[in-house]
């Protein structure tokens, strides 16, 4: 005779969600935990097992210094440049190439090509590419204007750097919203069209209506994305003359590994923390009320 | 448990403890700088050194390799976790301060004096104490164009021309000279001469090519003209003396040829590549750039277009005289070096002449005195103005290998690259500067 043991409902649960606790805690709450100490810390790379807690003095100095302002409203100016400009191409791209891909699909595979390139790789290529004695753009314009544009100088870094980093992930956008243009149910647009409702009427109440999830999502990532951008603006102009190019996370890196301002560079990240929950929160407080107002 | 699936256990056992044990059979691991000719130079020393009859099996070499990118953030990372995965590694004079609290001091080989010379020896030091042998010297040339130099020479009316253009700019008229003589005014007047934004009849777009990015190396690049008006960061009582007239002579300089679209607009994202692709061209005249291009751009095969009329000589001269900035690479002795006794012994024998000259026939490049050099003069006639050079023109500024030196460039390529792209007044930079530079070396 066999005896059965039956677990509840809770301790199943409690059971089945220990290894995802386990992991969370170990992997994130652990440095999560190390990061909050060294903020309110006087540390160095000689006293990273001994860190002297002073207080919030590292904030005051992140709060008092102008480049974590300055790298702030890059990261802020280029996030939402690049996350509107290329959920706007991917869109276009999406609704009007969509019937030359359903024809032919290989076509897809060729727009996804900038997308399996590294970010610092792209950096790397648009050095050369814009290079005035080694580039081809430049090479053209001074063969055919005499003179070329400084697409790195100071006052068209900030444009040269968003135009890269839409070619490389418009793509991406524009995978999200063809497959959501190919979800939308063909009966709703057929029968709209029995009703008489031009390609622009569709468009504008159907269409875009129905994808727009898809777009805040895709907006979203691609803010976030650019916001917390590194590799390719790095490896392009570095942070940057005076550190005009400096975003977050190059301010971050410099302070942490160039300046070993350790302390101070963990205080930036937990700001910068801060600030993406209360972002976020605020955001799904947001959705919350609406789906509630739905109802 | 049956006894095949012990077999197997032991035997996944045993691969796990070879992967973990792996460094423990290295005798004397040695943390090298990755690619290029440093590793094929380190390479050879240690085929060398190994194969000598009184190297025991215990005190070989073996050597390890990071990548290059971000080498010296993980070097130092793994110092400050007290890592003995080597027991020898590389440093750069300006980071010798800031890995000094993990390594300790070397005794180098008697021979060390008469194979490197104090000036070189210094590039290792800090607080008087010498912590690695200099096994790679970088220092500055000013590579021009000698057919273009030439040409002006000769001719009177690009002479006239000449005068009238640095009267404009630099408030004197001045006449060309052979480049060996130049001042940091002759560099600036030649440069513009050969502007076609400012004389369109120059045979070149731009009389020079100045490295402008905002990157701590490119700050190693300018120091020469400033230090050459008397510039240096501290006096020796420790105040800093940037704020002077010698950097603002240095800044204003730079500011003005770039201004004057002597150098490329793009410059302030150049670096050496950059910069080389630039005079490789044939469409710049004159540039302050590392030795390392020398092979580079003096070469017909790599560098077709100017490879046979380049010259490189040691950098202008201002009131103080002439000056190359110095810095190394070279290697010290971790302070947990698993095989310490080993790792001493390797160091010693490192700086003698023997490895020395085994370091510069295998492509190192090592600034030997004139009697060593001249033992492989045939084979590297470079390292005969390097070693020339660095003897003569050679310096670290005060502070140099402070444990912060690192940042005091960062420091000044921020700020000084954000007075030559106009973001900020010369009097904001150098305050600037002297007050984050206060905050480091104080």
């Amino acid at each position: 005779m066999t005896t059965k043991t039956h677990r509840s409902p809770v301790s199943e649960f409690r059971l089945l969600t220990m290894p995802l606790v386990v992991f969370l805690l170990v992997f994130l709450g652990f440095p999560a935990i190390v990061n909050l100490v060294y903020s309110v810390s006087s540390v160095s790379f000689e006293t990273l097992r001994s860190p002297e807690i002073t207080g919030f003095g590292n904030f005051a100095d992140v709060w008092r210094d102008g480049t974590f302002w300055r790298a702030s409203w890059f990261s802020f100016r280029f996030g939402l440049l690049t996350a509107i400009l290329e959920c706007a191409l991917g869109l276009f791209l999406a609704i009007f190439l969509a019937p030359l891909i359903e024809r032919r699909s290989w076509l897809m595979a060729i727009l996804m090509l900038p997308l399996m390139v590294a970010p610092a790789l792209v950096g790397l290529m648009y050095r050369l590419v814009l290079h005035e004695f080694a580039g081809p753009v430049p090479y053209y314009l001074w063969a055919w204007f005499g003179a070329s544009l400084s697409f790195l100088g100071p006052g068209s870094a900030f444009w040269t750097l968003v135009t890269v980093e839409t070619l490389q992930w418009t793509p991406f956008a524009f995978l999200l919203f063809y497959m959501a243009y190919q979800a939308i149910p063909r009966e709703i647009v057929e029968a709209s069209a029995m009703d008489g409702a031009r390609y622009r009427h569709r468009l504008w109440y159907i269409e875009l209506p129905l994808m727009m999830p898809t777009i805040v999502v895709a907006l979203l990532i691609r803010f976030i994305d650019g916001f917390r951008v590194f590799d390719n603006v790095y490896v392009l102009t570095g942070s940057g003359p005076g550190g005009s190019t400096a975003s977050l996370s190059i301010y971050i890196y410099e302070a942490f590994f160039k300046q070993g301002a350790i302390g101070k560079a963990v205080a930036a990240s937990v700001v910068l923390f801060i600030a993406s929950f209360v972002v976020l929160y605020g955001l799904n407080a947001i959705a919350a009320r609406r789906k509630g107002a739905a109802r | 448990m049956t006894f095949a699936r012990l077999k197997k256990g032991g035997l996944i056992a045993a691969a796990i403890a070879t992967l973990l044990a792996g460094p423990a059979f290295a005798k004397v691991t040695v943390l090298g700088w990755p690619g290029g000719p440093e590793e094929a130079a380190l390479r050879a020393a240690a085929d060398t050194y190994n194969a000598k009859p009184d190297v025991s099996d215990d005190n070989k070499v073996e050597l390890l390799f990071f990548n290059r990118d971000g080498f010296w953030d993980k070097l130092q990372a793994d110092l400050a976790a007290g890592s003995a995965a080597f027991d020898v590694n590389l440093l750069a004079t300006y980071s010798i301060g800031r890995y000094a609290p993990f390594m300790e001091p070397v005794e180098l080989s008697g021979e060390a004096k008469d194979v490197y010379g104090d000036q070189v020896l210094t590039t290792m030091q800090y607080e008087g104490k010498q912590f690695g042998v200099p096994t790679d010297l970088s220092l500055h040339f000013m590579y021009y164009r000698k057919d273009l130099i030439d040409a002006l020479l000769k001719d009177d009316a690009a002479k006239a021309k000449y005068a009238e253009i640095a009267e404009k700019h630099l408030g004197k008229k001045l006449e060309p000279k052979n480049p060996d003589e130049w001042t940091w005014d002759d560099y600036a007047a030649t440069a513009l001469y050969f502007t076609q934004a400012v004389n369109p009849d120059s045979p070149t777009r731009y009389g020079t090519v100045l490295q402008l990015k905002n990157l701590l190396f490119n700050m190693m690049v300018f120091q020469s003209l400033p230090r050459a008006y008397g510039g240096n960061w501290m006096d020796d009582a420790g105040k800093i003396t940037v704020d002077s007239e010698a950097y603002r002579k240095g800044l204003e300089t730079y500011k003005m040829l770039y201004d004057a679209g002597a150098t490329p607009r793009d410059s302030l994202s150049y670096e050496f590549a950059e910069a080389n692709a630039a005079y490789a061209s044939g469409q710049v005249a004159a540039m302050v750039q590392w030795n390392a291009a020398a092979s580079e751009l003096m070469s017909k095969e790599k560098s077709p277009v100017v490879g046979e009329v380049t010259e490189a000589i040691a950098p202008p001269a201002g009131p103080e005289g002439r000056f190359t900035h110095i810095h190394g690479l070279g290697f010290g002795l971790n302070k947990n070096a698993a095989n310490k006794e080993g790792a001493k012994a390797f160091i010693t024998w490192l700086s003698s002449k023997e490895a020395a000259l085994v370091y510069a026939r295998n492509s190192g490049a090592p600034a030997l005195t004139p009697d060593v050099v001249k033992d492989v003069a045939a084979e590297r006639p470079d390292l005969v103005k390097l070693g020339e050079f660095a003897g003569k023109y050679g310096y670290v500024m005060n502070g140099g290998t402070s444990a912060k030196a690192l940042s005091v460039y960062e420091l000044q390529a921020k700020e000084f690259t954000g007075y030559w792209s106009g973001q900020q007044s010369l009097d904001d930079a150098l305050k600037n500067t002297e007050k984050g530079m206060a905050e480091l070396l104080k």
